[in-house]
C-alpha cells in the first residue's frame, strides 16, 4: 500500500490548492509515473503522477481544498 | 507489478489533452516551437504549456513581453521560413493588435505567393465569459476571425476533440486557430468542471478532420446547434426537453471554418426545427451563418421559424446578474426550442 501524498515541493509557496480532477476512477489499475490527478494552486495547473503501480483508491474527492503533505488516496498492490 | 495499463477511463481536461497533442508533435518535429506570454514558467494562463519548458527548453518555449503585435509577426515570418510556430494568446480579446499580421499576411501568403510559401502557423486561443471578467476579457470574436478567408478555426467542445483537432491543426500547412472556451478548458479557478467536457482520451495520436460536425445526441423534434460551451448548454437543454417529451438532436459544429453545412441541413431536414446557440455576438455571427445554410438549401424543410440564442449586441457586463442575463444557457435554449414547437 502506497499513499498518494501531495509533494512538499510541488509548488513554491505555502498556499492551499484544490484537487481538480482524478484522471482515473476509483479501483482503476494505474502505473507508476503516470498522470493520475490534476491540481490547481492559485492560477497554476499542477499534475500528480502515480507514486507506485497498482489499484487506485481515492480518498479525497475533486473540488476539495488540499495542502502539501496531505494524503489524497492510496495505491494497493495488485 | 500491476497488469497492463489500459487507456480505458483516462479522463483528461481539455488543457491537458491539447497539450498532449502539442508535445507529441514537438517530439517528432524540431521545427515546432511555442511563443507567447507566460507560457514557460507559468505554463500558460490556461495551462496550455504546463511542463513544456522543462522538456523542450527556452528556445522552443519562448516567453515574450506583452507584445502580441511583435510575436505574431515573428511567428508569421518563421512559418514562411520553414518553421512550424504555435502562438499562444490567452484572451482572444487582444487579438485586434495582431490583425494586420493575421489578416494580411498569415491568412493570405499561401495564396498570394502561389503556394511558394506555406503558412504552418497554429494559434491556440482562449475565449468566452461567464466568470465575471468584464467586457475586455470575455469575448468570443470567432465570427470576426471566421469572416476572413484563409483561416481554419477549430472549436473543440471536449477533451477528445481538443486533442484530435490540435493534431490536425499542427499538421496543416495553413493558418489554423484552435480555440477553447475558458469555462470548459478544465481550470479550477474558473469554476466547476463541466463533466461533459472531460472525455476519455486515448494515449495514441489521432486526428479529427476539419469540417466534420458531431452529433452528440440524436433526436427527432428539434435540432440544437452549438459549438464549444454551447454544446454543453444544448445537452442540458435536451435533457430538460426530454422530461417534457420533446426529442432534441444536439449538433456540435466542431470547426467553424470549414463549416459542415451538409450536417446542419441533414439534421434540420430530419427534425424540421432549428435552434442555434452561440456565446459570440448575435450580429453577423455564426448563428446567422447556420441559419443561412437552411435558407439557401431549402427553407421549406422548416416547420417553424428558426431561433437564435446568441449574445446580445452589448459589451459583456461585469456584474454577475447582468452577465448571466446575457449569456446563452440551457433555459434560454429550452425556451427557444419550445417556441419552434409552438409551446
Amino acid at each position: 500500500m502506497t499513499d498518494i501524498v501531495v509533494p512538499a515541493d510541488l509548488w513554491d509557496t505555502d498556499d492551499e490548492g484544490v484537487l481538480f480532477l482524478w484522471v482515473y476512477t476509483d479501483g482503476a489499475i494505474v502505473e507508476q509515473g503516470r498522470l493520475i490527478a490534476e491540481l490547481t494552486v492559485e492560477k497554476a495547473q499542477l499534475e500528480l503522477n502515480a507514486p507506485a503501480s497498482g489499484r487506485l483508491r481515492i480518498l479525497v474527492q475533486p473540488e476539495t481544498i488540499i495542502k502539501k503533505g496531505q494524503v489524497l488516496g492510496k495505491i494497493e498492490p495488485v | 507489478m500491476a497488469g497492463p495499463v489500459t487507456d480505458q477511463g483516462r479522463s483528461l481536461t481539455m488543457a491537458r489533452a491539447g497539450r498532449e497533442a502539442v508535445m507529441a508533435e514537438m517530439r517528432k518535429n524540431p521545427n515546432i516551437f511555442v511563443i507567447g506570454e507566460d507560457i514557460a514558467k507559468l505554463g500558460g494562463v490556461f495551462g496550455t504549456t504546463v511542463g513544456m519548458a522543462d522538456e523542450f527548453g527556452a528556445k522552443r518555449i519562448i516567453d515574450t513581453p506583452i507584445s502580441e503585435t511583435g510575436f505574431i509577426g515573428i511567428a508569421t515570418g518563421a512559418a514562411m521560413a520553414g518553421m512550424r510556430p504555435i502562438v499562444e494568446i490567452a484572451f482572444v480579446d487582444f487579438i485586434g493588435v495582431c490583425f494586420n499580421a493575421i489578416f494580411n499576411f498569415a491568412a493570405k501568403t499561401h495564396y498570394m505567393s502561389g503556394g511558394q510559401f506555406k503558412m504552418p502557423l497554429t494559434m491556440m486561443i482562449g475565449y468566452g465569459g461567464g466568470y465575471n471578467d468584464a467586457a475586455q476579457h470575455s469575448q468570443c470574436l470567432i465570427a470576426t476571425l471566421a469572416h476572413v478567408p484563409g483561416i481554419r478555426i477549430a472549436t473543440p467542445a471536449d477533451s477528445y476533440d481538443a486533442k484530435g483537432l490540435m493534431h490536425t491543426c499542427l499538421r496543416d500547412d495553413n493558418l489554423t486557430i484552435w480555440m477553447v472556451h475558458k469555462r470548459i478548458w478544465g481550470l479550477g479557478w474558473l469554476g466547476t468542471a463541466l463533466k461533459t467536457a472531460i472525455a476519455t482520451v486515448p494515449e495514441e495520436e489521432y486526428s479529427i478532420p476539419f469540417g466534420q460536425a458531431r452529433i452528440w445526441k440524436e433526436g427527432k423534434d428539434v435540432t440544437l446547434v452549438g459549438y464549444g460551451i454551447t454544446v454543453h448548454a444544448s445537452l442540458q437543454a435536451a435533457e430538460k426537453l426530454a422530461a417534457e417529451g420533446i426529442s432534441a438532436e444536439v449538433l456540435d459544429l466542431r470547426t467553424i471554418v470549414p463549416l459542415d453545412r451538409e450536417a446542419i441541413f441533414k439534421s434540420v431536414s430530419k427534425t424540421g426545427r432549428l435552434v442555434v446557440a452561440d456565446e459570440d455576438y448575435m450580429n453577423c455571427g455564426v448563428t446567422a451563418e447556420v441559419l443561412a445554410v437552411v435558407a439557401e438549401r431549402g427553407p421549406q424543410v422548416l416547420k417553424a421559424p428558426a431561433v437564435r440564442v446568441a449574445y446580445p449586441d452589448v459589451p459583456v457586463p461585469f456584474s454577475r446578474p447582468m452577465e448571466d442575463f446575457c449569456l446563452p444557457d440551457a433555459d434560454k435554449i429550452v425556451a427557444a426550442a419550445k417556441r419552434t414547437l409552438g409551446k
